[in-house]
């Protein structure tokens, strides 16, 4: 599609030298080598986000064009991936998040997870039954997980960021990462042990 | 270091966000305590079969040449 550049924002300060062909070459090639790199990781992200594939694809690509816009800005060689988290999650949060899913209505305080590795004492203290839940139905936990806690696990456990990135992309003080990620993650376990239950993997303690 | 001490440390411990101080006297508190191991043990089976299932999904193909094509016009 040959659509024509458009014209650069008229409230940006300052304006940039004219861009020689040179210079675009080093940015698209910088562009490369250190944003285009993350788009797996983004489109992982945006899928726990949005849930379905169709709206992932447009926030990534909306997130790469913004990227590329505010390139300029962005210190290279610092932290690109959480500098596009953060733009991939306002996207997601300013165009999407009323359109697909609701912020929660719940009060995330008051749950209490219970502990799946006490449930397990007698029957499965090593947790086996872990090794029979494929991939689709741990992404499908994580998917009824409440929004707060889904993006904290999915950075944290899907994209590996500590919680130092992680209290900066969700803009959260670190404890309230750690507080969050272990709910969220007591509930996952919680779910999963539910799903192993019910597919008859584990007996589970409760029923018997 | 006693055993709820242990287990209020116990992700932070798993993600490796703790002073190295820290994590020595949980590590040997594991040792002493075998019920606090394989409380930890059996958490760190969990986060790892969470990893393992959840990091192997990519972009497709298509969303890369779409965003080349938008960003280059390629």
């Amino acid at each position: 599609m040959a659509t024509p550049t458009p014209p650069r924002s008229p409230s940006t300060p300052p304006a940039p030298p004219p861009p020689s062909p040179a210079g675009e070459a080093d940015k698209r090639a910088s562009f490369e080598r250190e944003a285009l790199v993350h788009l797996d990781s983004l489109y992982r992200v945006a899928l726990r986000l949005t849930g379905n594939s169709a709206e992932a694809d447009d926030l990534v690509q909306e997130t790469m064009l913004k990227a590329y816009r505010a390139w300029d800005q962005y210190q290279k060689g610092t932290n690109a991936k959480g500098w596009l988290l953060t733009i991939l999650r306002h996207a997601f949060i300013n165009e999407y998040r009323r359109r697909t899913r609701h912020p929660e209505t719940v009060d995330l305080d008051a749950i209490e997870p219970f502990s799946v590795f006490e449930e397990l004492q007698d029957e499965d203290p090593q947790g086996t039954f872990f090794d029979r839940i494929v991939d689709d139905e741990v992404l499908r936990a994580i998917d009824q997980l409440p929004e707060q806690f889904r993006e904290t696990v999915v950075l944290s456990d899907v994209e590996g960021l500590s919680y130092e990135e992680i209290a900066r992309v969700l803009e959260v003080p670190v404890g309230t990462v750690k507080s969050r990620l272990f709910r969220a993650r007591r509930l996952l376990q919680q779910q999963l042990y539910d799903y192993a239950v019910g597919m008859g993997y584990i007996k589970g303690s409760s029923t018997g | 270091m006693n055993c709820r001490e242990c287990a209020e440390h116990l992700y932070e411990y798993l993600d490796r966000e703790l002073t190295p101080e820290l994590e020595r006297e949980i590590r040997q508190h594991l040792v002493e305590c075998p019920p606090c191991g394989e409380h930890f043990d059996f958490e760190k089976l969990f986060l790892d079969f969470l990893r393992a299932r959840c990091r192997a999904q990519g972009a497709p193909p298509e969303l890369k040449h779409r965003i080349l094509r938008e960003l280059f016009d390629e």
